[in-house]
């Protein structure tokens, strides 16, 4: 039943039981945090502060306090809004699509995934709400019925098409990881000692919903995670196709172009999966998950990134001919100025961050060695951030007029909030680290048999 | 309450299954299994219904399609935004099927969010999982690493005897926990 | 050993037959209607058997194992390549030598200001789109995909004589699958540029690229489940079980939405936006009454058919259903690739008729006879592969 090729590498290292898994899968829950975990927590809880001072600051005065002018009326913001929501991204691919492909590698890490996913939108999404200055009516961007007259949303604009994609996609995933979440939080009930412990044991009970593991409740959870999956691979899609379409439904040269949603959906991909490199690069050492999170992982996670920042890069290459090739004056010139106008430091950054030096993952030992793969994930992110910027503030700066041609630089507030969302999504990130269990452990016995480095032994010997 | 169950705990997936297997072959009434993973074949074996999860997502996202569609129309065609007709890149709101593209994603959206929702909701509903649920499991180590199967027997000794021989690390009987 | 039965064999003969007398009769009766049905016929298997190169090369460095035992058919398909890969440069070739007037900037005098028929948007094209560097792509394409599809065939039969699990063949195929697929990558869409969307000439899109690869896919993962189905029918892959069939039915449902979302982004964004150098595309497609049912049915069936019918898990294992689903998505991928190239070379005169369906049918009587006869050539079974073992016990 547990039929592997031999070929293919073990995906847990050492010889561990099931007994083992739920050992070291509770240990960060159980254990004390170490002095590291609480620098890298102190830092985040001071930036996040410093964020909420600057979002305060700016609900208090005003948009005014941004860089924001007449001509670069949206720069700073949507371009943290944009790199947020494709940080999420990867946490749905990898715990939705995976799952439909049947990878395997996906088990320990969808979990802290989908984690950066939830944790990633709540950030995008501040953008937005803060960008409204006057956020307690954000719900007024609901179809609600209203005392003020007839007065309804547009179904037309693709800022509407955004509050639904995101609140379905936020909700959504976060019920998806819920659900994976009950028998892990079930199995760490288990172990807490109610005499010892009794609000722990209170706590975990509560959250595990009294999962108990029968075998019409797995049957369910199976193909609930199926159709769930089903459900979130074309809903991810989706999401970054229609923050895509904020720019491409528009006619400003740069924004305006067919090949946006689809590759905004992939770069959000590539980022996401940047990031979480960078996350569990740290969680590995930190919480001791190197037997699960092995090298051959993170060696498939470069692949992908290897694939969707040439993907990505042919898109640009795409772009920047078909800007040629139309023969329209004003696309032609629009991406001549992002190459060579005074922006051409931000469009050499996303170039070189994204397309260049993902190409390193082509050599094997670069791929397969961690602090090489911790700096280039950093890179991409980068450069990612980097690629939102060219695309909205270069288009927006030299518009049809060119008496209103300007330039952006960001205020201390946009910087403070940008940097305070960091060290929120930090904070949520290390809380989570610490209190949720960070593999899928139920989901990880499953494999034990067929990708456990001293079962793969075995099975190759007989 | 009926007090001829026995408890019988395994530590292996594959002998469980092959344990289960032949329980079933001697007619003897599994009632139940706890299992700490989904165990690959187990609901074939224990001749479990299909499940009908999938086809619920299906009718909620029909529901949310449907919600969808009557939304917008109402909003965009026929109800009160009549009074505040809007003509947006040349597009007024005529029909429903002219200004259909830029409807389809929010259509989709609520297609998702209904079906993803609901089944969610049906699926804790039917498995009794809520904040405040209790667990139901006889022995906590079904979470870890141990695999329990709960039986129906007539007679507890030729019962023991069987299941030792299909490779059970424990047998007990309900009452005496 | 594969052998093509009598009935199918003497019918696809026949069909070639019809295919020919189709030509004939067209190139007698209205010589450039026929070029365009050639041409989008022949993209049509181009594509097919493009994508069973793809195929091939995406199970190789995706290290996936489900697909073994059936790795013969898409290799097969392969086949077809350099005879659709021909057609297509012998069109190139009379498109250049000014036999056929398909591409309308390969028209004399258009990139020159002192003629009267000069276009100032055409002639701004003229680095990219001239007769030397045309031909030129045109070759390289066609020669390096068929070159990659040897090389992946070849490595593939010496896996089989390998013996034990075929590795050094296997590690092999990984690396030219991966050139092949950077290869690719890059000249699906300068290709798509270059075959279908040069023939408007004026209008331009950044995602046709990939928005014909989501096409090719569609196909290809239909056709190869049409030819996997019939294999398991006549007893040549006893191996093939529910759950390989299963898993084919899932691609087709999910290229079909792909495709689906890639025909949307682009319609829609053009359709938002109603730029007039973009818009005229659609313009041409919808508002025509020759075009416009065809426009919105081939949309229509290559999306809801498969979307409907193939949602059931029991549908994807129910092989009449996908049988019928399979020959609908063909068929409305057919009129979809129609529709990429006649409107633009016919105009209004261009209509779906018995001589393209002749032409078809001409084509299907080739591809039959090519892929039964390299299925032939070795054992449908694979003796020799390392996730061999995986793939005959797959169960989902």
């Amino acid at each position: 039943m547990h039929k592997e090729s031999r070929i293919r590498d073990p995906l847990i290292d050492g010889n561990k039981t099931f007994h083992d898994i739920t050992v070291e899968v509770a240990y960060p829950v159980e254990g004390k945090a170490n002095k590291y975990w609480w620098t890298l927590f102190g830092l985040s809880v001071i930036l996040m502060l410093w964020g909420f001072g600057c979002i305060a600051y700016t609900i208090g005065t005003g948009i005014g306090v941004w860089g924001l002018n007449k001509t670069i009326n949206w720069a700073w913001d949507i371009t943290n809004f944009v790199w947020w929501i494709g940080i999420g991204h990867a946490g749905t691919l990898i715990s939705a699509v995976l799952l439909l492909f049947r990878q395997k590698w996906r088990m320990a890490i969808n979990r802290s995934a989908e984690a950066m996913t939830i944790f990633g939108v709540i950030q995008a999404g501040l953008f937005p709400l803060i960008h409204m200055g006057r956020p307690w009516l954000a719900y007024w961007v609901f179809p609600i019925p209203n005392q003020y007259g007839s007065l309804w949303v547009n179904f037309n604009s693709p800022l509407l098409w955004d509050v639904f994609a995101i609140s379905t996609y936020l909700t959504v995933s976060t019920v998806f990881w819920y659900i994976g979440l009950i028998p892990d939080f079930a199995m760490i009930r288990d172990r807490v000692n109610e005499k010892i412990n009794p609000l722990k044991k209170k706590l975990y009970s509560l959250l595990s919903f009294g999962w108990s593991g029968r075998a019409k409740h797995w049957q369910r959870f199976e193909e609930v995670s199926l159709v769930l999956a089903g459900l979130a691979t074309p809903l991810v899609f989706s999401v970054h196709s229609i923050v895509s379409m904020d720019f491409a439904t528009s006619v400003i040269p740069g924004w305006h172009t067919t090949i946006f949603p689809p590759y905004f959906v992939l770069g959000a991909l590539f980022s996401g999966f940047a990031m979480v490199e960078t996350l569990l690069i740290i969680v590995r050492k930190v919480v001791n998950m190197e037997a699960y999170i092995t090298i051959k992982h993170i060696e498939y996670m470069n692949v992908i990134i290897l694939f969707t920042g040439s993907m990505v890069g042919i898109a640009y290459i795409t772009e920047l001919f078909m800007a040629w090739y139309s023969g329209v004056e004003f696309e032609q010139y629009a991406f001549l100025n992002r190459a060579t106008g005074p922006y051409w430091w931000a469009y050499a950054s996303m170039m070189t961050c994204n397309v260049v030096i993902p190409q390193l993952y082509w050599i094997y030992k670069i791929r397969t060695n961690i602090i090489a793969t911790f700096v280039l994930s950093i890179f991409v992110n980068i450069g990612m951030w980097f690629e939102r910027f060219v695309i909205i503030v270069t288009s927006l700066h030299r518009d049809f007029l060119p008496s209103s041609w300007t330039m952006f630089s960001p205020t201390f507030v946009d910087i403070g909030i940008f940097l305070g969302t960091i060290g929120f999504f930090f904070v949520l990130f290390l809380m989570y680290a610490r209190t949720f269990p960070v593999v899928a452990q139920a989901e990880m016995k499953t494999i034990l048999k067929s990708s456990g480095s001293e079962f793969k032994k075995i099975d190759n010997e007989q | 309450m009926n007090n001829n169950i026995v408890y019988a705990l395994y530590d292996d997936d594959d002998i469980l299954l092959t344990s289960v297997k032949k329980m079933k072959e001697k007619n003897l009434n599994v009632k139940e299994v706890y299992t700490p993973f989904p165990v690959h074949g187990l609901d074939k074996v224990l001749e479990l219904k299909e499940t009908r999860m999938a086809i619920t997502a299906f009718i909620y996202g029909c529901i949310g399609l449907t919600f969808g569609s009557v939304l917008i129309y109402y909003i965009m065609i026929s109800g009160e935004y009549k009074s505040w007709p809007m003509n947006i890149g040349g597009k007024p709101n005529f029909t429903f099927f002219k200004n259909l593209p830029s409807f389809v994603p929010v259509l989709f959206e609520l297609t998702v969010m209904f079906a993803g929702h609901l089944m969610s909701l049906t699926y804790f509903y039917r498995c009794k999982l809520f904040p405040g649920s209790q667990e139901t499991s006889p022995d906590p180590r079904t979470t870890d690493d141990k695999f329990l199967v709960e039986i129906e027997h007539e007679n507890f000794k030729e019962v023991e005897k069987f299941l030792k021989t299909t490779g059970a690390i424990e047998i007990k009987k309900k009452d005496d926990k | 050993m594969f052998q093509l039965n009598k009935k199918l064999h003497l019918t696809s003969i026949s069909m070639i037959a019809i295919g020919l007398l189709s030509l004939v009769i067209g190139f007698m009766s209205d010589a450039h209607s026929t070029w365009t049905n050639l041409l989008f016929n022949n993209y049509f298997f181009l594509g097919i058997s493009l994508f069973a190169v793809v195929f091939v090369a995406i199970q190789y460095v995706a290290e996936a194992g489900w697909s073994t035992v059936f790795k013969r058919v898409p290799e097969a398909m392969m086949a077809f390549l350099p005879y659709a890969g021909i057609i297509m440069l012998f069109i190139v070739i009379a498109a250049v030598m000014h036999w056929n007037h398909i591409y309308h900037w390969l028209e004399p005098g258009i990139m020159d200001p002192n003629e009267p028929n000069y276009d100032k948007i055409i002639a701004g094209k003229e680095p990219y789109l001239n007769a030397p560097f045309f031909l030129i792509r045109s070759i390289v394409y066609v020669i390096i995909w068929i070159y990659c599809a040897r090389k992946l065939r070849q490595l593939s039969i010496k896996g089989d004589l390998e013996g034990d699990i075929g590795e050094r063949s296997f590690f092999k195929g990984l690396r030219v699958s991966g050139w092949f697929l950077v290869f690719f990558a890059v000249t699906s869409c300068t290709a798509a540029w270059d075959w279908i969307m040069s023939i408007d000439t004026h209008w331009f899109s950044t995602l046709f690229g990939w928005y014909i690869f989501s096409e090719w896919a569609t196909i290809g993962f239909t056709t190869i489940l049409l030819i996997a189905l019939f294999l398991q029918k006549t007893g040549y892959l006893p191996d093939l079980n529910d759950s390989h069939i299963h898993d084919l039915g899932k691609f087709i449902f999910a290229f079909s939405i792909v495709w689906t979302y890639m025909w949307f982004s682009q319609f829609m964004l053009i359709w938002y936006a109603n730029i007039p150098e973009e818009v005229t595309y659609f313009m041409q497609r919808i508002e025509q009454s020759n075009y416009s049912f065809l426009f919105w049915f081939s949309m229509v069936i290559n999306f809801v058919v498969p979307l409907i019918m193939l949602m059931s898990r029991d549908a994807k294992r129910n092989k009449t259903i996908l049988v019928i689903v399979s020959t609908v998505i063909l068929i409305g991928h057919w009129i979809n690739s129609y529709l990429l190239f006649a409107p633009g070379t016919l105009f209004e005169h261009g209509h779906l008729g018995l001589l393209e369906v002749g032409v078809f049918l001409g084509f299907i009587g080739l591809f039959i006879q090519i892929v039964s006869r390299t299925l032939s050539k070795t054992s449908v079974e694979i003796k020799s592969h390392p996730y061999l073992d995986e793939s005959k016990h797959l169960h989902t």
